[in-house]
């Protein structure tokens, strides 16, 4: 088929919602940066949309920024009902007051039942002052959102001990309902290239920054990350063929070294770097173990990682009960595919 | 220069299974940390007293009379301590603690600086500090690696996307300090004895205040509410990953890239 018949029909049917009022709404505070939609805005366009269905209202956003009112059609794209923006080169790069003060301003003028932000640094900056400001409710880091039975209240899930388990909060009496999402957690929706709107221009001037950024922090190096804070572990154990080789791995994937109480007492590893529940107990998001057969202990210290690797000669070798990807394999020759797969060999 | 530290507590998580299979939470210990981003934000209040001499307040609070914590804080070297409970303090969320730091603030007639940890290690908020630095009307500073006071100013080193960025404001502000900032001191041994000895030790100084005293009761009440638990998928077993030992690599490099995509 045409094209260009295709945009004339679809044009026809074009949805505007430019004179939408904004009481009540869902709203979503856009976040760009580099020119570019934050996708976490996008996932909060997605999560406002499935609230708004159920609660009968439009979903609204505030973009503000310098020189992003081109950016609105992205959002429309994605299926907001209208959007706000505030182009000014104050408000870039972000800083607090200037985008806090204009953001209560349009919440005061058009009152939102439910507000979502990404869980990022301008959202962290931004939601809890807003908050506090408009009298609102505030759940940071969402990684579920629906409504409870009445209808009008928003759930969300989120995690305790980095996920260990969820406590399902809600702010039943607040009005706004403001939620942080966590990045990553919620689908972003399909980019309608067909849906299109006209932003409404807010008129700012925005207020002066209240925190000052005098320059680089030269040189500055935050500590290191201890052990048993590590998000990502390579733990090497007597039957890994070439240790240097795993240290390299360690490296090439920017994760901590480990080992188990074998590695140790072969010297592979220094003490402060066993993986035992007598010495450091871990729960990073990955755990390559290399060559360790897993001992009870060692399992236990070890249980809490959210994904583990294990790669071991021997099928029966109790690391792989805790492995969510088993490689039975002579470790040595594996972890060497390895660092070329991820192409880091030399 | 007076600068208020806030403590709270949290249940120590090495006591602490979460069963996913059964979906039930057991409590083996129950024992308290300091929450490590107030813990760090004590330490920062005390170098800047080692530099240039300041008066640090600790103050926390708890429903149930518990002032382990600030003991703690006094043992580490904090000057003053300040305790809240009360009727209606129980299920406060950070709103309500908000407004009662505000009082403290205000009856303690004035601060410089409050310092506190910029999210907790149970449930990741990270909103006290900012509704603090709302409710008192003060610039906020969040996730300060570093605290300095220059020139009668706050200066701070804070994260800037993948850069590190030194930033001033005036005082008084309130800065919050992520927990891996600062290495936390040991408390002074003799100081340690001298909060935990019953009559006469320092534990007699903290100043125990009615949250009743502070605040209506209609500000006690908490926005946030709880609606139960929920816990993550059981494990799955293991998959079994075969080939040669490229083709292997190839997928173990491809499950470790589409993991480290998503955290
Ligand atoms: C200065 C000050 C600051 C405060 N700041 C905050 C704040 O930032 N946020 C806040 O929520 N409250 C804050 N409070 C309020 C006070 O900490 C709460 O009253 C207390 O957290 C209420 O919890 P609780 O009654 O369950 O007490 P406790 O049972 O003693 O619980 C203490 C902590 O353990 C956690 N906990 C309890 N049971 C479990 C469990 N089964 N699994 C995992 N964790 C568990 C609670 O969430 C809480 O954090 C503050 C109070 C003061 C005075
Ligand atoms: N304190 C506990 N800590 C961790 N897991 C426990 C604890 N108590 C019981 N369990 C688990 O719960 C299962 C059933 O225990 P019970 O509820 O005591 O019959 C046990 O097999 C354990 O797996």
């Amino acid at each position: 088929m045409d094209a260009s018949y295709l945009d004339l029909v679809m044009a026809q049917q074009e949805e505007t919602f430019e004179d939408a009022e904004g009481g009540g709404g869902v709203w979503v505070v856009a976040e760009s940066a580099g020119g570019e939609m934050a996708p976490v805005t996008l996932e909060a366009i997605g999560v406002a949309r499935t609230l708004a269905e159920s609660l009968g209202a439009y979903v609204y956003a505030a973009l503000l920024g310098d020189g992003v009112r081109l950016l609105a059609e992205t959002l429309y794209q994605a299926g907001v009902n209208g959007v706000r923006v505030a182009d000014h080169q104050g408000l870039s790069p972000f800083s607090l007051e200037p985008h806090l003060g204009i953001l209560v301003d349009l919440f005061a003028e058009e009152p939102p039942e439910v507000v979502l932000l990404g869980a990022t640094e301008i959202g962290g900056a931004l939601a809890p002052r807003l908050a506090q400001q408009l009298g609102g409710g505030l759940i940071e880091h969402a990684t579920t959102v629906s409504l409870d039975p009445t209808g009008r209240t928003v759930e969300a899930a989120i995690p305790i001990y980095g996920g260990e388990y969820f406590e399902v909060v809600a702010c039943p009496e607040a009005r706004p309902q403001f939620l942080t999402i966590e990045p990553g957690a919620f689908a972003g929706p399909f980019l309608d290239e067909y849906r299109r709107g006209e932003p409404t221009m807010v008129e700012v001037e925005p207020s002066e920054p209240a925190v000052r950024v005098v320059g680089l922090a030269e040189g500055f190096r935050p500590p290191e990350v201890r052990l048993a804070e590590a998000s990502l572990v390579v733990a090497v154990g007597r039957q890994a063929g070439d240790p240097a080789q795993v240290e390299r791995l360690a490296e090439a994937l920017k994760g901590r070294l480990a080992g188990d109480r074998g590695a140790w007492d072969a010297g592979l590893i220094e003490a402060d770097q066993v993986v035992d529940v007598r010495g450091t107990v871990v729960s990073p998001d990955v755990y390559l173990a290399v060559g360790i057969r897993g001992d009870t202990f060692h399992r236990a210290a070890m249980e809490g990682a959210a994904f583990v690797v294990a790669i071991h000669p021997d099928r029966e070798a109790p690391i792989f009960e805790k492995a969510d990807l088993c490689v039975v394999a002579e470790p040595g020759e594996v972890v060497e595919a390895l660092l070329t797969a991820i192409g880091s060999a030399d | 220069m007076r600068i208020l530290v806030i403590l709270r507590r949290v249940l120590d998580p090495a006591g602490i299974v979460a069963h996913r299979r059964l979906r039930r939470l057991f409590i083996n210990r129950e024992e308290y940390l300091i929450q490590p981003g107030d813990h760090s934000a004590l330490e920062a209040a005390l170098r800047i007293k080692d530099l240039g001499g300041a008066e640090v307040v600790v103050v926390s609070g708890q429903p149930e009379p518990d002032d382990d914590t600030v003991c703690r804080g006094l043992a580490m070297g904090a000057d003053g301590a300040i305790y809240l409970s009360g009727e209606g303090f129980a299920g406060a969320d950070d709103g309500v603690a908000a407004r009662l730091l505000q009082a403290v603030v205000d009856r303690l007639g004035g601060a410089d600086l409050v310092l506190v940890g910029m999210t907790t290690l149970d449930t990741a908020q990270a909103q006290l500090g900012p509704r603090l630095a709302g409710a008192l009307g003060w610039p906020q500073i969040v996730g300060a690696w570093s605290v300095e006071i220059v020139d009668g100013r706050v200066r701070a080193v804070r994260r800037d996307g993948d850069d590190y960025v030194v930033v001033e404001t005036d005082l008084p502000a309130v800065v919050t300090v992520p927990g891996r900032a600062l290495e936390p001191r040991y408390p002074d041994g003799a100081r340690l004895v001298n909060v935990y000895r019953g009559e006469g030790g320092m534990g007699e100084a903290v100043l125990r205040w009615d949250v009743a005293d502070l605040l209506h009761p209609e500000g006690l009440v908490p926005l946030l509410e709880n609606r139960g638990r929920d816990f993550p998928p059981e494990r799955e077993l293991g998959v079994r990953v075969e080939g040669t030992t490229e083709e292997v690599a190839q997928a173990v490099a491809e499950a470790l890239r589409a993991r480290l995509r998503g955290a």
